[in-house]
């Protein structure tokens, strides 16, 4: 740190001596000619460069890449038109979400972490399973070792948004997530053929969409709340028919839960304006051939 | 990867242009400025391939094994069902079975090292110190079970620095000014690692009906339950790919990891779940130094 306790970071960064000083560093034989035995096996992250720069600045590192899965089946003839909820369907999300998340907090715990950030959450939901699989970095704050007092969480933040949710005084606790498939009531004959040639509302599709949100969004509240939190914060929501079961909509919903540890910091961003011309400079996938 | 390379096999052609005189590269222009402003010096575009036959029934393949579950591969990992219902028919899959399929991840690797290892004979060639903003790439050639791995970069030679460790370039998938923020992290580029880990499930029973959203004629289902096998292949072929580039680190870390995983459905519960872990294995050469909190700020536009 410099004196004026900003850190080296405020300081400016001569890169053509830091890239001399790596170059020098790797000139020399590594460490790792040490014997298989002796080698440690490496962490792993897939953290950005920019991510890791924002949990450092707030003393925290990656430790290693953790994932989780859960498929659960879905019974047949569950989409077949019926009445209300299809649960089995609800209860199926339900379960593989919360199995996904689960064997999320086994593997950070195991590695050492205290928590995951930059979740990628990926659901699948096909007529007979639905497929959840969660993938993130294990991170803890800098130096520590062993476990620790408070439950690990798991998060799908961005290393940045991480680190700017704890300058203002708040913590990530995990995952919420509600999901309702409900039926499309059919229409009586008399409805259907007085609406045959009109460009009216289907209120049967309406109400439908209005159940599943309504319940989908109280499961994940629930959760938020069985975990001690006080809000949702980043929430995907999907809703709409399945190519699979067109009488069937569907409303899925799922957040990180926080919670305020102390009291809320008022971040006071400074307003810039920039002078570079709104050019594109390039596509970030590009690196990867992606 | 690390082998040391025979640059007399750099094609002749290929020789001769890099002796040209022009550097070639694949940077784009903001991050050919930052490479500038690092010391690093372009001298060629560099490339690597290596095309190869591709199979999906390799040695070891559970075909023709009559019922009895997959005994061939004495190591990796291997995890088996047994149906609940006793002997039931013929067609009733009495036993199920999780295993890696080492054969389709050794030759993935031999592509993909044949193709890495000839990109650094032509950067080695060039008498670069290392190779960045690397991309690779596997794709299908055609349909008659063809695969080509590509791997290709700009090889740089750092200004006054000194050659890397035995001569062998060090290489990364980052370019311009993400390399020199990872720099500055006190993250010195090694090179890239990438690997493969292939599961192939073979379903039994159970599997096959859950998938399937059925009992198989015993009794009625009719509420969600886990399909145990399959959540079992989807960690195990995470967790194997994790485990592999970790012993290649031999004591570095990867960063910018990129986890990809797909599945093959084959029918009747049975699949081939397959995942491709790459990143950039980096070496802490100075101690970290912690950042100032970031300083929020709000662009007007």
């Amino acid at each position: 740190m410099s004196a004026d306790g900003l850190g080296a970071g405020a300081d400016p960064v001569d890169i053509r001596q830091e890239m001399l000083d790596a170059a020098g560093y790797l000139s020399r034989p590594a460490a790792s000619d040490a014997p298989p035995a002796q080698r440690r096996a490496g962490r792993t992250s897939d953290l950005s460069i920019d991510e890791e720069f924002a949990l450092h600045a707030i003393g925290w590192e990656p430790v290693q890449l953790v994932c989780g899965a859960s498929l659960y089946s879905v019974p047949m003839g569950v989409w077949n038109w019926g009445q209300g909820e299809i649960t089995s369907a609800s209860e199926a999300y339900a379960r593989a979400f919360a199995g996904a998340s689960d064997r999320l907090h086994q593997e950070c715990t195991t590695m050492g972490g205290r928590g995951v950030v930059g979740a990628h959450v990926e659901v699948e939901v096909h007529r007979h399973h639905v497929d959840v699989t969660i993938v993130g970095t294990a991170v803890r704050p800098v130096g520590s070792r062993g476990l620790s007092a408070d439950p690990v969480f798991v998060s799908d933040l961005s290393g940045r948004d991480f680190a700017l949710l704890h300058q203002a005084g708040w913590t990530p606790l995990g995952l919420a997530a509600g999901a309702s498939f409900v039926y499309a009531p059919r229409r009586s004959a008399g409805v259907a053929m007085k609406q045959k040639n009109q460009n009216v509302e289907l209120t049967n599709f309406t109400e439908a969409m209005y159940s599943a949100r309504e319940s989908a969004m109280e499961r994940m509240q629930s959760a938020a709340l069985a975990m001690d939190g006080t809000g949702v914060v980043q929430v995907h929501v999907e809703e709409g028919p399945m190519a699979f079961a067109s009488h069937a909509v569907s409303f899925t919903a799922f957040g990180t839960v926080v919670r305020l540890v102390d009291r809320h910091t008022r971040l006071t961003p400074r307003m810039i304006l920039p002078l570079d011309d709104p050019t594109p400079a390039f596509d970030a996938t590009s690196l990867r051939g992606g | 990867m690390t082998t040391a390379p025979e640059p007399d096999d750099v094609p002749e052609a290929a020789a001769r242009r890099f002796a040209g005189g022009a550097f070639t590269s694949g940077l784009t222009v903001p991050d050919f400025a930052a490479c500038l402003q690092m010391g690093l010096e372009p001298v060629g575009f560099v490339q690597g391939f290596c095309v190869m036959q591709w199979q999906w029934y390799g040695m070891g393949s559970p075909y023709g094994t009559f019922g009895v579950p997959f005994q061939g591969s004495t190591s990796g990992y291997s995890q088996t069902w047994q149906c609940p219902h006793g002997f039931v028919s013929a067609e009733h899959r009495s036993w199920g079975q999780n295993y890696e399929q080492s054969w389709i991840e050794d030759a993935w690797r031999q592509g993909f090292v044949s193709a890495y290892d000839r990109m650094i004979e032509e950067a080695t060639s060039v008498g670069a110190h290392g190779v960045v903003g690397v991309v690779d790439s596997s794709d299908r050639l055609s349909d008659l079970g063809v695969l080509e791995f590509r791997v290709q970069g700009t090889a740089v030679r750092v200004t006054d620095g000194p050659p890397p460790a035995g001569g062998i370039p060090w290489t990364t998938y980052l370019a311009g000014q993400r390399l020199a923020k990872s720099i500055e992290a006190g993250l010195a580029p090694v090179s890239i690692a990438a690997t493969v880990s292939s599961v192939r499930v073979w379903a039994y029973c159970i599997t096959e009906y859950l998938t399937e959203g059925s009992a198989g004629g015993w009794g009625y289902q009719s509420a969600a339950a886990e399909i145990e096998q399959m959540s079992e292949a989807h960690m195990a072929v995470r967790r194997i790919a994790r485990q592999q580039v970790r012993t290649q680190l031999e004591g570095d870390s990867l960063r910018g990891a990129s986890m990809i995983t797909t599945e093959r459905e084959l029918g009747h519960g049975d699949a081939e779940v397959q995942c491709i872990l790459r990143g950039n294995r980096v070496r802490r050469f100075k101690a970290f130094d912690p950042l100032p909190p970031p300083q929020p700020t709000v662009r007007l536009l």
